[in-house]
């Protein structure tokens, strides 16, 4: 399987043996031995389906494909890179916020609930299943991880958010007291709220 | 490789967030905090944000914070949890004074403890903070201390503390070229003539980048001092203005 690694904490290196990583679209860097880039497609690589969705739904993502062997670098405006370990299991990323995947990993598009109207961000959050590691951006600093159990579920700025995973009820919250904490004008008008189990990720720059 | 995943309980109470210079982590446990807005990025507990204009706290409010001007920019944040802030990318830091007082840029102050009143100072765009507590400031690079006498560019400056309020210098050559030059000069501009002079004891804190965040304040403090003008005043406000948009081709 394709590995990533870290070169510092905002160069992502990809060691290709024969097989494909997906990237966001103009991350690579520079590049090393025999590489062959191509557009994944309109669905990012997950078929007509992911793709008519995407469409529909206006949740935009951009993957190439990378496939030979060799060795890639990728970075986006200097912000800062978290590779995280995917066992069978889902991820919910901010689509602008996933730069690689490597391994038995499929995308899709989910419909996250019902948003303000005022979010450039979409009605739809995109999925990341399977196993193998994903690469995740975060702007302004490292990426933050916050465990939610029961006992501690937590509250987020959406445009703050990055991904989450496990078992976790993602809602919509239009607090009052929340609204008059946010920014003049440009800020959400909602929050983020997550219960359940699971780990959400943050950056500390706001979109 | 892996991320620390971080809990209630592993988070700091009023630190940084660990490895992490540009979030910070408020324990609120009772006590109130004044808070910028568009700070928090996510909060575990309960913790209610009032605006300033509606709080229940309007006491507190009145005697700790003299700025009608940037009373639209704060909220109070109460109740029991952990609050996680941060500001754009910008390294936060948290000092503490003791019965001391500091002039701050308004932009880069993100949050205050109630022991701390604030006013606005005399300089545009800067707030003094006057009392016993801890403040959040953010600045764009790591935060340098120095102590007068100095100069320093206006851009890069955080704020000061202790030492008088500084003056506008004019570098000596610049100051030259102006005086000898026809009236209305407006060449030759570095981007360095102009400079603020620290005299006196005190320290002074200095970011290593002169990039300022917004002049929204800036903006807003202005427009605040065009209030005593005069008709008269105020057209030949609006004809310079003027003047300079149209020279700059809008």
């Amino acid at each position: 399987m394709a590995q990533l690694r870290m070169q510092g904490h905002r160069v992502l290196v990809a060691d290709l043996t024969g097989d494909t990583v997906r990237a966001i679209t103009g991350s690579m860097v520079a590049y090393e031995g025999k590489v062959a880039f191509k557009s994944a497609g309109m669905g990012g690589g997950d078929g007509f389906k992911a793709a008519l969705k995407r469409k529909v739904t206006g949740e935009s993502i951009s993957l190439m494909e990378m496939s030979g062997t060799g060795t890639v670098y990728l970075a986006v405006d200097a912000q800062d890179i978290t590779i995280v370990e995917l066992t069978n299991d889902v991820m919910n990323v901010e689509a602008s916020q996933l730069l690689a995947l490597a391994g038995d990993l499929r995308t899709d598009v989910k419909f996250s609930g019902l948003r303000g109207a005022t979010s450039g961000q979409g009605l739809f959050t995109t999925t990341v299943s399977g196993t193998g590691h994903v690469a995740l951006l975060s702007a302004g600093g490292p990426l933050i991880a916050l465990e939610v159990t029961p006992q501690y579920p937590l509250v987020a700025d959406p445009d703050a958010f990055v991904a989450f995973r496990g078992a976790l009820n993602q809602s919509f919250v239009t607090d009052v007291t929340w609204r008059s904490a946010l920014g003049g004008g440009n800020g959400e008008a909602f929050s983020l709220r997550f219960d359940g189990q699971g780990v959400v990720y943050i950056q500390p720059e706001e979109r | 490789m892996s991320i620390q995943i971080h809990t209630p309980a592993s988070l700091p109470s009023n630190d940084n967030v660990p490895d992490n210079d540009y979030a910070f982590s408020i324990e609120l446990a009772g006590t109130p905090w004044f808070t910028s807005k568009g700070a928090m990025i996510a909060y575990y507990g309960t913790v209610q944000f009032e605006p300033l204009s509606r709080t229940s706290l309007t006491g507190l409010v009145a005697s700790q914070f003299s700025s009608p001007l940037y009373a639209n920019d704060w909220v109070i944040a109460q109740g029991h949890g952990k609050l996680i802030l941060g500001d754009r990318g910008f390294n936060i830091n948290s000092y503490d004074l003791d019965d001391a007082n500091l002039t701050i840029r308004a932009s880069n102050l993100l949050a205050f403890e109630p022991g701390l009143a604030l006013k606005q100072s005399i300089v545009p765009g800067f707030v003094t903070l006057l009392g016993t507590g801890k403040f959040l400031a953010s600045s764009n690079g790591q935060v340098m201390f120095a102590e007068p006498p100095l100069r320093i560019d206006p851009q890069a400056l955080v704020g000061w503390a202790d030492c008088p309020s500084p003056s506008h210098h004019f570098d000596a050559g610049w100051m030259h070229n102006f005086l000898s030059a026809a009236a209305g000069f407006f060449g030759m501009a570095s981007g360095e003539e102009r400079q603020f002079d620290f005299t006196g004891a005190g320290t002074v804190l200095i970011q290593s980048s002169e990039k300022v965040i917004d002049d929204a304040h800036l903006l807003r403090h202005i427009e605040s001092e065009t209030q005593p003008l005069s008709q008269a005043s105020l057209q030949q406000l609006h004809r310079s203005i003027g003047a300079r948009l149209t020279q700059d081709g809008y």
